[in-house]
């Protein structure tokens, strides 16, 4: 199986942990990328590398997958998996997006992604959970025909506020 | 050491999963309440195997703070389970689930998590209790549900596999408490920092 692929005008492929710690750190570094997840952003560029590390070992174990999202040489954001449940054939569908990409670009992503994750790993559920205040991504989801599922409320403490997730998830047989 | 507590509600108790519960949870698990959950063959080796390690689990769940199983009895009758599971203790979270025998009344089994709910919130700190109900299950749960508080927030399509292709959608409900949630400091500055580090529980005069 391979992992790497294109995604219409984007390469998606797994990072290599020891040359792109600089890009990531680049993309991260500003708080508005990862805020909808909600995640603190980067403040020095070594998290981006232990950051890289963490995400290969739980590649290694199958439970998740990050992917960069490359256009021309230039990394315009993460999408990735996590928690994969492979008695359930569920997975958590998450990214983070230079602040350039829009619906058009993310139409052409998304969807790879999602059918790589049906196809080839053979999962039926990809859910989508976001914060409430994320109204970007929230309508994001909506557009790239995630439908929206209701909430989980006080899933974690972030910055002194409890937040509440949105979920969204997209089946196998509706792709 | 023992790191689940026995619980008195009216008309019955939770207590830990002994050794010797070993027949009346296999007898449980013929009357399964999940949808495609298989009856476990009362007769097979390996199902006596399985029961004895889901209860060895059990203990290092609780000492582990990821989960905790407790025996639901009516008038000495082991009629059902309450499991923690997904227990997030720095989210101050986890999920709750009652498997009951068809004997077991909705109000012991209200009663129970009640009390189970009652525990871990006031010696974890824990204020977010969800439920995940499946479709197929009996309708009266929900109900029970709400009559003890919880939301229903979310419906998770397909999230429950009941066989290779087949799924049911999955209803979550949760439960936040109200009380005010710990305060952090540093040591020594309460007068029992440890409390969380103190998980085991004796009977006055029992040895560890």
């Amino acid at each position: 199986m391979n992992w790497n692929f294109t995604a219409g005008d984007f390469q998606l492929r797994l990072p290599v942990t020891d040359e792109d710690g600089d890009a990531v750190y680049e993309l991260l570094k500003d708080a508005s990328r990862r805020a909808h997840l909600p995640a603190l952003p980067l403040d020095v560029s070594a998290q981006a590398l232990d950051d890289l590390r963490r995400w290969a070992l739980r590649f290694q174990s199958r439970e998740a997958a990050c992917w960069l999202i490359e256009q021309q040489g230039q990394l315009r954001g993460r999408i990735g998996l996590q928690h994969i449940n492979w008695m359930t054939l569920s997975a958590q569908l998450w990214w983070e997006l230079d602040d350039d990409l829009a619906l058009a670009d993310m139409q052409q992503v998304v969807p790879a992604v999602v059918a790589f994750c049906h196809r080839e790993l053979g999962l039926h559920r990809i859910e989508v959970r976001l914060r409430r205040e994320a109204t970007r991504h929230l309508e994001l989801a909506q557009e790239l025909g995630f439908v929206h599922e209701g909430y989980l409320p006080a899933q974690l403490e972030f910055e002194g506020d409890s937040v509440d997730l949105e979920l969204f998830s997209q089946l196998a047989a509706r792709v | 050491m023992k790191f689940t507590p026995e619980l008195s509600f009216a008309g019955g108790r939770v207590r830990p999963l002994e050794a010797s519960d070993i027949a009346a949870i296999i007898e449980l698990y013929q009357h399964p309440e999940l949808p495609g959950q298989r009856p476990l063959d009362p007769q097979s080796e390996q199902a006596q195997q399985q029961i004895e390690r889901m209860i060895e689990l059990s203990v290092q769940m609780a000492a582990t703070q990821r989960g905790m199983m407790w025996a639901l009895e009516i008038d000495g009758q082991l009629l059902g389970l309450v499991s923690a599971y997904d227990w997030q203790p720095s989210a101050l979270r986890t999920m709750l689930r009652v498997d009951g025998l068809p004997a077991l009344q909705d109000e012991h089994r209200a009663a129970a998590l009640q009390v189970c709910m009652d525990f871990l919130a006031s010696k974890y700190h824990l204020r977010n209790f969800g439920y995940q109900w499946v479709a197929g299950q009996a309708e009266a749960i929900k109900a029970m549900l709400q009559q003890l508080g919880f939301e229903h927030t979310a419906t998770l399509r397909d999230g429950w596999r009941c066989s290779d292709n087949r799924f049911a959608d999955v209803e979550q409900f949760h439960l936040l408490r109200s009380e005010a949630k710990p305060v952090p400091g540093r040591l020594g500055e309460q007068d029992n920092p440890g409390q969380n580090l103190e998980k085991s529980f004796h009977a006055p005069g029992e040895s560890s």
